[in-house]
């Protein structure tokens, strides 16, 4: 195949050589500094890269001026409001309008057969990873796989609890919410599934009647005769099976969409938030069958992602073609409630793993069989793809293989979120490297050590061919021990043990993959009046681009960092851009802004030649301006641009090597075994993040990441009755969230190891936090109950499951007298 | 969005007895922060809401000798600050400032809430406990009379609590172990220690709303110590059981919480 032979991933075919240092590294994979045409970067000269500038939107953003999707409103809008479905999995047999219709108000009533009619497509989500360093996933009889279309309105059925089957526009919000209960649906209850283990069964109700099994994707990597003989010959096998729970990221901003149409030019425009306008655009444009000229996307302020907002809404795409049908502009704003029920949700991944270790500990093979429940429709495989590539986790394991499959549920669709699939494979080879380490008898972090990939193997090929970049695993954990003050764990045990509290601490490496979208563009103008205006094709959503973005390029072009303004989310001027996941952003923009920067200057070099009457090779820059060197004449950048012809320059780059963000981060809980009440008392991380721009952001993001973690770990679930399919947290009374007063202050440090794919070394920040987080908390737990004969805990860690897991270990209730002696 | 439905805001009692009765469906409208919230949900749709927290017999904080009496429109905020509350029950002060957030505690107010009667609220157990007399615009209710299962009271159609008056008592104590997502009691008890005996009214757990636990009482009238409570349980049968706390560990926290607060008399507990 061709793109093995570039070097990427090996597709299930090839089986894969045992793992190690990587002696023949994929074509492009290095930064090549002559060809980027940024040459050698003049890392002394960064006056602004590598400081902890404040965050210059956080002004706007705290005093209201921030501009949300729900902030716009356009002369005439009506309202959108969604007739869902009350049950996990019915057949539609009639849809009836009228009583609706009737409604004071109500503009009109839109079913999936008028979109029919329309010819409106389904949703591009595109769910396979298609980057050759992505895992390849297919069907099980190796073709691609199908997706379960995702139309705006399905007309056949409705296959989750809170599907819209019909949309009502209105004049006000309250006539459309009316007019929504007032619809008559035809239902037939059909027979449901929620939970992918009963799902890959022959027995279980099929989500879509064009497919015999739920199954969609059945894929295995690895080589498996190798694996098995290793298994063979081990000392000893450790296994076991988890279930990285369903989360959904509650974002501050509840989705939101409003569609203007213009019908004298034919063009629409979107206001919605999300990861990244241009996306959005492609994807409606499509939907709609309209050309992407007629589509104007705008996201500016987004009240938090998480990968909730990266894939496109079928709201979206609704007020879109209501706004065309009716010339009018809709607006669509959801409820909390409508966003517990059909924000695209994160995680549930079932994961079966087993590891074979020599009589010392060394190991020897890995053995994973992972099940992602996509939900009711196939809207991203990249949770299951990036777990994939990091079965083996920071520890060199020569062989290992894996059974990747992905199953349809009667269930909200899933979606990458904070960290896709990294959170739940660390999470399954830390356990097990911790009950490896318990059941053979050897300490925990001696354990870790004997096995860790050492930073002399770097770039290292781990056994399901992902190539990591660089890292210094080891020294990440002596750190983060230090930090932590691992030594003084037994005198803390001890203390607690006083206070009647059972103390316990978990520690988990992470090696994750930031991939992301390969293609991003810069186009950068400098003003006559010496204005910088960056135009970029990410999204943030909080995580402060227009003040780290503005470093790189102040940096580059010599320039106070004040006077650099970036400019996203417009479609109308951001021609191109691969959106903000995925840990992208800053290594895609910083990169493809050097270029740019690099290319203003090369500009405006020639410029100040012409201008000053020197050759330009001797000409020196510094501070923004040229000057000749021996001669008292220069220019600035500013005076070599005009209104007429402004100094600008454009620059589309293509970036396929992923990198491998590291750390380490290590939790104490204390647990009051009479009530069964758990608190975090300490936690101390290291993430290695390549070059870091802005500590002050990295670190907030860091911060941020621990705490989405930890919520998954303690109080976040998506819970399901699975006798009537129905969600059971559908608000904030029943979704528990992490809360200022239940995180302790953390102790986190960056470490900087370069990385070779890319100028400036950047891997990624933030969501580092959060992958090792899930395994940190509940090995905390787990250490503390051992006494008490407590093996194994399921997330999230509430005092319930830790009541539960006492009583079912045969502990008696405790009371206060019997804890304290 | 709510269901459309009009605004009154009351002067006086016959008034706000006026409007209601004008209604078809009329709700009194304290605090708002449960009537609110559910009918942002459409799970409540009365046409029209009496506000009644500008109606002056429904305001003040007073004490004289062993009583102590708020004004049902006092806000939780107002009865955690009131010197007069924290010099008389200090328990109680302390619950009024464990409820909720700051914007619930200064908008909900106790009338509203002992009204409301929610299972997990926390008033109810100190009303109980501290043998507390609900006055209305129509009569006087005992505590033990007007609590009468889950979102029930004795209240008729269109009375309005006008004053809760509280017996002070020789100490009292409140502890409670909060769900981790509503942060409302999973299971709480209040325990009263007075001339006449021990009064432990327990919330958040029974599957009747608030209840007195007698035996406890009992056992701590005969000696006041958390030990008193050792080998006493109640009937994991009589209690509530959700994703947050099933029935035996609800059981087991009402113990715990009992204890609790007969061991921290004068203050809240959060477990």
């Amino acid at each position: 195949m061709t793109e093995q032979k570039k070097g990427g991933i090996p597709t299930p075919e090839d089986g894969s050589s045992p793992a190690g240092p990587c002696t023949d590294l994929p074509e492009g994979w290095a930064y090549d500094e002559g060809a980027s045409g940024i040459g050698p970067l003049s890392v002394e000269l960064f006056r602004n890269i590598g400081k902890p500038l404040k965050r210059r939107e956080d002004h706007r953003l705290v005093t209201g001026k921030g501009q949300f999707t729900d902030d716009f409103t356009r002369p005439g809008q009506c309202f959108a409001a969604m007739v869902r479905s009350p049950y996990p999995h019915a057949r539609i047999g009639g849809i009836d309008a009228s009583a609706a219709l009737e409604l004071p108000g109500v503009v009109a009533v839109l079913t999936g057969s008028d979109a029919e009619a329309d010819g409106l497509g389904p949703i591009p989500h595109n769910p396979v990873p298609s980057t050759r360093f992505d895992v390849k996933l297919r069907a099980p009889d190796g073709s691609m796989p199908f997706i379960g279309p995702h139309v705006l309105l399905p007309t056949d059925k409705a296959r989750h609890v809170g599907e819209a089957v019909a949309v009502v526009i209105a004049e006000s919000k309250g006539a459309a919410e009316d007019a929504a209960e007032l619809v008559e649906v035809d239902w037939e209850e059909l027979p449901h599934v929620a939970d992918s283990l009963e799902a890959i069964t022959d027995s279980a109700p099929r989500v879509w009647d064009e497919t015999a099994k739920n199954t969609l994707v059945d894929s295995s990597f690895g080589d498996q005769a190798a694996v098995d003989a290793a298994f063979a010959a081990a000392a000893h096998v450790a296994k076991a099976e988890f279930h990285i729970n369903r989360v959904t990221a509650v974002t501050m901003e509840p989705r939101a969409a409003l569609a203007d149409y213009d019908a004298e030019s034919g063009r629409s425009t979107l206001y919605a938030g999300s990861g990244g306008a241009v996306r959005q655009k492609r994807e409606l444009a499509q939907v709609l069958g309209i050309p992407q000229e007629d589509l104007r996307v705008l996201s500016y302020d987004v009240g938090g992602n998480f990968g909730a907002r990266n894939r496109v809404y079928v709201e979206f795409g609704l007020v879109l073609w209501a706004s065309r049908r009716l010339k009018r502009p809709v607006k669509y704003t959801a409820t909390r409630s409508e966003a517990f029920l059909t924000d695209y949700q994160g995680r549930d991944l079932h994961s079966r793993v087993e590891l074979a270790l020599d009589a010392d500990g060394h190991f020897l093979a890995l053995r994973a069989d992972n099940i992602s429940n996509v939900g009711a429709r196939c809207v991203s495989l990249s949770p299951l793809s990036k777990g994939s590539g990091l079965i083996t986790g920071s520890y060199h394991i020569p062989h290992a293989h894996l059974r990747a499959r992905a199953v349809f549920t009667n269930t909200m669709c899933t979606q990458a979120y904070r960290s896709s699939g990294r959170p739940e494979v660390t999470y399954a080879i830390e356990r097990l490297v911790d009950i490896a380490a318990e059941e053979m008898g050897i300490d925990k972090i001696a354990l870790r050590r004997r096995n860790l990939v050492p930073p002399g193997d770097m770039p290292y090929r781990n056994a399901v061919g992902s190539i990591y970049d660089s890292g210094q695993y080891e020294a990440n954990m002596d750190r983060a021990m230090a930090i932590f003050d691992w030594s003084a764990i037994e005198a803390r045990r001890a203390e607690a043990a006083g206070r009647g509290k059972l103390l316990g601490v978990g520690l988990a490496n992470y090696v994750e993959s930031s991939i992301g979208t390969p293609k991003e563009r810069a186009e950068i103008t400098l003003s006559p009046d010496g204005r910088i205006e960056v135009v970029i094709g990410t999204q943030p959503s909080g995580q402060g681009h227009e003040t780290s973005f503005a470093q790189v390029v102040a940096d580059m072009l010599q320039t106070p960092v004040e006077r650099v303004r970036i400019v996203i989310g417009d479609t109308d001027k951001v021609s191109l851009g691969g959106g903000s996941h995925s840990g992208r952003s800053m290594r895609h923009a910083g990169t493809v802004m050097a270029m740019a920067s690099a290319d203003l200057l090369r500009l405006a070099r020639e410029r100040a030649a012409e201008r000053l009457g020197l050759p330009p090779g001797d000409l020196s820059f510094e501070g923004g301006a040229f000057s000749g060197r021996e001669t008292n004449r220069s220019v600035t950048l500013a005076e070599l641009s005009t209104e007429d012809d402004p100094l600008f320059a454009a620059r589309t780059n293509e970036m396929h090597a992923p990198v491998f963000p590291n750390g380490t981060a290590i939790c104490e809980v204390e647990i009051d075994p009479v009530t069964c009440q758990i608190g975090i008392t300490r936690y101390a991380s290291i993430d290695d993040v390549g070059r870091c721009i802005n500590p002050l952001i990295v670190h907030g993001q860091s911060h941020g990441g621990i705490a989405q973690g930890v919520g998954q770990a303690m109080w976040e679930n998506c819970a399901i009755d699975p006798e009537s399919g129905q969600p059971l947290s559908g608000s904030l009374m029943d979704y528990g969230m992490p809360r200022a007063d239940n995180l302790p202050f953390y102790d986190c440090e960056i470490a900087e190891v370069l990385s070779p794919t890319n100028p400036f070394g950047i891997k990624a920040g933030g969501e580092g936090g959060t992958t090792p987080a899930l395994a940190t908390v509940t090995l905390a737990v787990l250490d503390a109950l051992r006494a008490h004969g407590v093996r194994d805990i399921s997330m999230p860690i509430t005092p319930q499951r830790i009541w539960q897991a006492l009583s079912d270990a045969g502990a008696t209730a405790f009371d206060r007298e019997t804890a304290e002696t | 969005m709510m269901y459309p439905f009009s605004y009154h805001r009351a002067r006086t009692l016959d008034e706000a007895r006026a409007y209601f009765e004008g209604g078809e469906d009329a709700a009194y409208l304290s605090g708002g922060h449960s009537l609110l919230p559910t009918m942002k949900n459409r799970l409540a749709a009365p046409d029209r809401l009496v506000h009644l927290a500008a109606i002056p017999e429904l305001r003040g904080i007073t004490r004289a000798g062993d009583r102590l009496s708020i004004g049902a429109a006092e806000t939780h905020a107002a009865v955690a600050a009131s010197p007069e509350v924290r010099g008389a029950i200090p328990a109680l002060a302390a619950l009024a400032g464990s409820i909720g957030d700051p914007q619930v505690r200064h908008r909900g107010t106790i009338g509203g809430s002992l009204a409301n009667n929610d299972p997990a609220a926390d008033y109810p157990a100190a009303a109980l406990a501290l043998d507390a007399v609900i006055e209305t615009s129509e009569r006087a209710i005992s505590a033990d009379n007007f609590f009468q299962g889950m979102f029930t009271t004795a209240l008729d159609e269109g009375e309005i609590i006008t004053r809760v008056t509280f017996t002070v008592p020789d100490s009292a104590g409140y502890a409670k172990m909060r769900n981790p997502a509503s942060r409302y009691a999973l299971a709480a008890s209040f325990v009263a220690r007075r001339p006449g005996g021990v009064r432990l009214a327990i919330t958040g757990a029974g599957n009747n709303g608030v209840f007195r636990w007698s035996e406890a009482e009992a056992a701590l009238a005969t000696r006041f110590e958390r030990g008193a409570l050792a080998g006493l349980a109640l009937d994991p049968g009589d209690m509530m059981s959700d994703m947050h706390a099933d029935a035996r560990y609800r059981a087991h926290l009402c113990a715990v919480a009992s204890a609790e607060a007969v061991g921290h008399q004068g203050k809240l507990t959060l477990l």
